[in-house]
């Protein structure tokens, strides 16, 4: 019988590489290694996820109880906007990205993705975005109008000091590294195929990372859009957004919500990808109805861009509009509901295991389809008149994101730590960080929907004794308290199982998918020699089924692999310099001369980049 | 499952919703709830009671508190409409939930590896027929859902017959109050802040707008809520049809004390004057007539010195500047800066956009130093002595 070991016996491949690796920090700096550059964004992930968690812990406090003066104002909106903000874009994201990097070129059977300096341009990008994203606090000020930064609230005179220029400046940074993360993975994934991998073998978390990939690249134009208008209006005394001079506020919620429903999309499909990658390996079954899955992905990223106007009931939009965009939102239930029930019918007459990554996506299912099913009430227009902006909806939006997203990358980080670092993750502890994750999110959340309908709205600082929120809001901060508790369990975890764990070896888990037929940790060029598929779940017909194994060449292959690169650092830190010189335009004289060196840089580095042998 | 029952029976809260978190009941596919327990994972029991217990919890709203502002108790038809789809969705939500979590928490327990089995179950593919059902059943569903919703949308927004009484009120948002100019009617040119006063059982359009960034008016009782844009001009349509006071606040944010943005929406009763419970004390309101025939009347002239004095300060302090007191300060410009009209400011609920009871104290507080209170506030800190303060309050109480 065929097994893993047979991988062990290929020859490793002879290079030729332009210029040798450099090593130790240097190494980090220039690498173009797709799955250094998904650690990193791992790294930068997890801890943005420690920062967006204990900016929630301070505000729950100031709401645990009624009339308190922990945060208020400004300072509380601030934590508010700063806690969203950095949730979505700086610490989901890149621990989507970071997956995404590490591995669709595995999972596609690719040496790397198309375009690796591109790719270490992203990560650049990303990094200074999320670095001026968070600067202001060095001016004792947060950007303070919700992550939604509804104009004019971010205009120059209701925010008048800096904390919303960083805010602009370092989204539009992190809209940049995404539009050209969209475009390398689309493209990665689509030509970089292994032999034999047809579109419909390709694994469905690399097909839910194709389609958000696609989201990316389509959906961040209008929000660059959006915030250049809003960098004009600040410091340029253009008047966009500005009622009283021609200009109209409402145009940045249609850009900013033609890009955020999309957004939302790209937050949850890559968690149903890895569950649907999880429940088949440890129930030793194929995952039920492959390509109802896969379209069904497809699906809601198409319809995900005809639905923005549902997050605008409440704006006056009319009711034709409200009428079409309520019947477009309630379309994105059925193929959700497709998704949950194929995961049912893989679970259905398997033979279940339980390990850590298991329970998280098994728990996934049913915290998911709670946010979904709350997600059919604000459809309905009528009915999100009351929900709209209230306590409901954040709790409808954190049971998709917390329960659905954070619970699935979860899933996907105790699942592929092994493969990343070569060793295993406690079960022990995971078991706890399941528990007390689990329970602390249903004890904040769930009451959240009770608050919702008593009218409670959302981003308040304060509310009165007598309204009848005291026992949910502090049930809600208790839970809290238990989440906390379980990130503690998972740092610790990380950190004691990166020295400690058990070795893993290549295929800790009997899995499926062509990333574990190779070492653990992979080799730089991933692959000993290219593979060739011909199934959906090579590797699992590798070991079970006769005539379809793996061909293990007895020659060494020739490969080229590309060669590390400073010039993404040099365009990274030119477009650093224009966002920089704009931002503090109104404050800093004769600024704007940064900007114009950062954009000589770029283009003198773009130049480099170009004529760089790789 | 025994826990479930009396957490729900010993809920005060919505009494309709109670019942609805009974889906797991003897219909459905759920086994006996003993073979259940019995054979349930060990550790997916506390999931199963956690889950019942937050079902009821957050669902029936049985956290013993009563709910002022509960949003599924509507006193217009415009919120009945809202009340009505949630009901109906919340119980198909329940059913839906209760099926997925029935196959789900079955496979867990019926599918689970046994100690030893080292054999592959069927490799099947998956079923084409129950692809086509689980697309085909939501998607009757969602229209079904859909057809009956589009029709409420076009029915909120539409336009009370002009046959009728049809009371007009411009709603303005500012940060950090709501400012109400009637603009027709009897109460034609009147100006309040904070407190919205109508008659029950008449139409009433408000026209939404926004000094200055986006607000949203939100009285949950009454209805949805919908946003105040600067530049914008939205109507909406509501019949109130229970004479009481109702409390509700601004649902955008809209700055630093966004928080603290608060609105009543006084329902007059329309000949007689009514007693009507507002947070656990009896109020009587007049009638809506009456309530219009005071407040076109000019302000209260005072009617002792202290008052006299209160006056004299009111006027020396700059307040008329932005503050109209019909009938003595009359110079104040209508802006967007400007702020409330005080003609009458002594007969209201609250002070400080419902943020303070309005008494002499609460209001010396909140003259003396009003960033104190709301954090940002536009009206400026004139660095009164407790003694001006306490004067102006006087003054300002007096006007009934």
């Amino acid at each position: 019988m065929a097994s893993v070991a047979d991988f062990a016996q290929a020859q490793q491949p002879v290079y030729h590489m332009e210029r040798p690796a450099k090593t130790g920090l240097v190494d980090w700096l220039t690498t173009v290694d797709h799955k250094k550059i998904g650690i990193l964004y791992g790294t930068a992930g997890l801890i943005y996820l420690l920062i967006g968690g204990l900016e929630a812990l301070l505000f729950r406090l100031q709401l645990m109880k009624p009339d308190q003066n922990l945060f208020v104002g400004d300072t509380y909106n601030g934590l508010v906007t700063m806690h969203a903000t950095t949730m979505v874009f700086l610490a989901v994201m890149p621990l989507i990205a970071a997956f995404s990097n590490y591995f669709v070129p595995l999972l596609i059977g690719a040496r790397d993705v198309a375009f690796p300096r591109l790719n270490a341009f992203s990560w650049y990008t990303f990094l200074f975005g999320s670095l001026i994203l968070n600067a202001s606090i060095l001016f004792a000020e947060f950007p303070a109008a919700g992550w939604t930064g509804y104009a004019p609230l971010t205009s120059r005179g209701a925010h008048p000091g800096m904390a919303i220029d960083f805010w602009w400046a370092g989204l539009t940074l992190l809209a940049v590294s995404s539009m050209v993360a969209g475009v390398n993975f689309v493209v990665t994934i689509l030509n970089l195929r292994a032999p034999g991998m047809t579109l419909m073998r390709v694994p469905v978390l690399a097909w839910m990372m194709l389609v958000i990939q696609f989201l990316l690249a389509f959906s961040f134009p209008p929000v660059a859009v959006g915030l250049i208008l809003l960098a004009f209006d600040r410091s340029f005394g253009t008047v966009f957004y500005q009622v009283n001079m021609g200009g109209d506020p409402q145009l940045w919620q249609h850009l900013f919500w033609l890009f955020g429903h999309p957004e939302v999309y790209v937050l949850i499909l890559p968690s149903m990808g890895i569950v649907s990658e999880i429940l088949p390996v440890f129930s030793r079954r194929p995952l039920f109805g492959q390509h109802a899955v896969i379209f069904s992905g497809i699906f809601i990223g198409f319809v995900g861009f005809g639905v923005w106007g549902h997050h605008m009931f409440t704006a006056g939009m009319g009711p034709i509009a409200d009428a079409v965009f309520a019947a477009t939102t309630a379309v994105i239930a059925i193929p959700t509901g497709v998704k949950i029930f194929n995961w049912l019918g893989t679970l259905w007459g398997g033979k279940l295991t339980f390990p850590v990554p298991m329970m998280f996506a098994i728990s996934f299912i049913p915290m998911f389809t709670i946010g979904g099913l709350s997600g059919v009430m604000h459809a309905n227009a009528p009915l999100d008149l009351q929900q709209h902006d209230s306590y409901f909806v954040v709790a409808h939006f954190h049971y998709v994101l917390v329960g659905g997203a954070l619970q699935g990358l979860f899933a996907g980080l105790y699942f592929y730590f092994p493969k990343i670092t070569g060793r295993m993750m406690s079960e022990t502890l995971g078991k706890v960080h399941f528990w007390l994750f689990l329970i602390g999110s249903n004890l904040t959340f769930w009451p959240m929907h009770d608050l919702g309908n008593r009218g409670m709205p959302r981003r308040i600082y304060t509310y009165p004794a007598d309204a009848g929120w005291n026992d949910d809001n502090y049930i809600a901060t208790i839970g809290v308290f238990f989440m906390t508790a379980g990130i503690l369990a998972l740092v610790y975890n990380l950190l004691t199982s990166l020295k400690n764990g058990k070795v893993a070896g290549r295929d800790p888990w009997d899995a499926n998918t062509l990333e574990w037929i190779t070492e653990s940790p992979p080799r730089v060029h991933n692959f000993d020699f290219t593979p060739v598929v011909f199934s959906e779940r090579p590797l699992f017909d590798h070991k079970h089924t006769e005539g379809l194994e793996i061909p293990v060449p007895s020659q060494p292959e020739q490969i080229h692999m590309p060669s590390y690169s400073w010039k993404p650092l040099w365009v990274s830190t030119g477009a650093l310099m224009v966002v920089l010189g704009l931002l503090m335009f109104t404050v800093v004289p004769f600024i704007w001369l940064l900007s114009l060196a950062g954009g000589v840089v770029i283009i003198g580095s773009v130049y480099a980049w170009v004529s760089e042998p790789v | 499952m025994p826990q479930k029952a009396p957490v729900v029976s010993a809920c005060h809260g919505n009494s309709s919703l109670s019942g609805s978190s009974d889906q797991r009941g003897p219909s459905s596919p759920l086994p006996p709830a003993k073979q259940i327990g019995a054979s349930l994972l060990p550790w997916l029991r506390p999931l199963v009671v956690l889950g019942l217990i937050a079902v009821a919890q957050g669902l029936a709203g049985c956290s013993g508190e009563v709910a002022p502002r509960n949003t599924h108790t509507p006193i217009s038809s415009s919120g009945d409409i809202s009340t009505f789809f949630y009901q109906m969705l919340l119980y198909l939500d329940i059913a839906v939930m209760a099926v997925v979590a029935a196959i789900w928490a079955y496979a867990l327990v019926k599918f689970r590896r046994r100690e030893g089995d080292d054999t592959l179950p069927p490799q099947n593919h998956g079923n084409m027929k129950l692809e086509v059902i689980w697309t085909a059943i939501p998607t009757l569903i969602v229209v079904g859902i859909t057809v009956p919703m589009l029709a409420g949308v076009f029915q909120m927004s539409k336009r009370p017959d002009a046959n009728q009484r049809i009371i007009e009120v411009d709603v303005t948002g500012k940060q950090w109050w709501w400012e109400f100019d009637y603009k027709n009617d009897t109460a034609n040119g009147l100006q309040t802040a904070t407190e919205l006063h109508v008659p029950v059982n008449t139409a009433i359009v408000l026209n939404m707008t926004s000094a200055d960034v986006i607000h949203a008016w939100w009285i949950p009782r009454l209805a949805g809520k919908r946003d105040a844009t600067p530049g914008r001009n939205y109507p909406v349509y509501v019949t109130p049809r229970e004479v009481g006071i109702f409390d509700g606040q601004c649902a955008e944010l809209c700055g630093a004390s966004h928080a603290l943005m608060g609105t009543k929406l006084v329902v007059h009763p329309l000949a007689k004057d009514a007693e009507v419970d507002y947070q656990g004390k009896k109020v009587t309101l007049e009638s809506y007539e009456t309530w219009v025939q005071h407040n076109q009347a000019d302000a209260a002239k005072p009617a002792s010195a202290e008052i006299e004095k209160g006056a004299k300060l009111f006027s020396e302090r700059t307040c008329p500047t932005c503050h109209i007191i019909k009938g003595q300060f009359d110079t104040a410009i209508r802006a967007p800066t400007s702020g409330p009209n005080l003609s009458h400011v002594g007969s209201r609920l609250a002070i400080a956009a419902n943020t303070l009871v309005n008494n002499p104290e609460n209001l010396a507080k909140w003259i003396a130093k009003p960033s104190a209170i709301k954090p940002g506030s536009k009206m400026p800190d004139l660095n009164l002595t407790p003694d001006e303060a306490k004067a102006i309050a006087t003054y300002l109480y007096s006007l009934k």
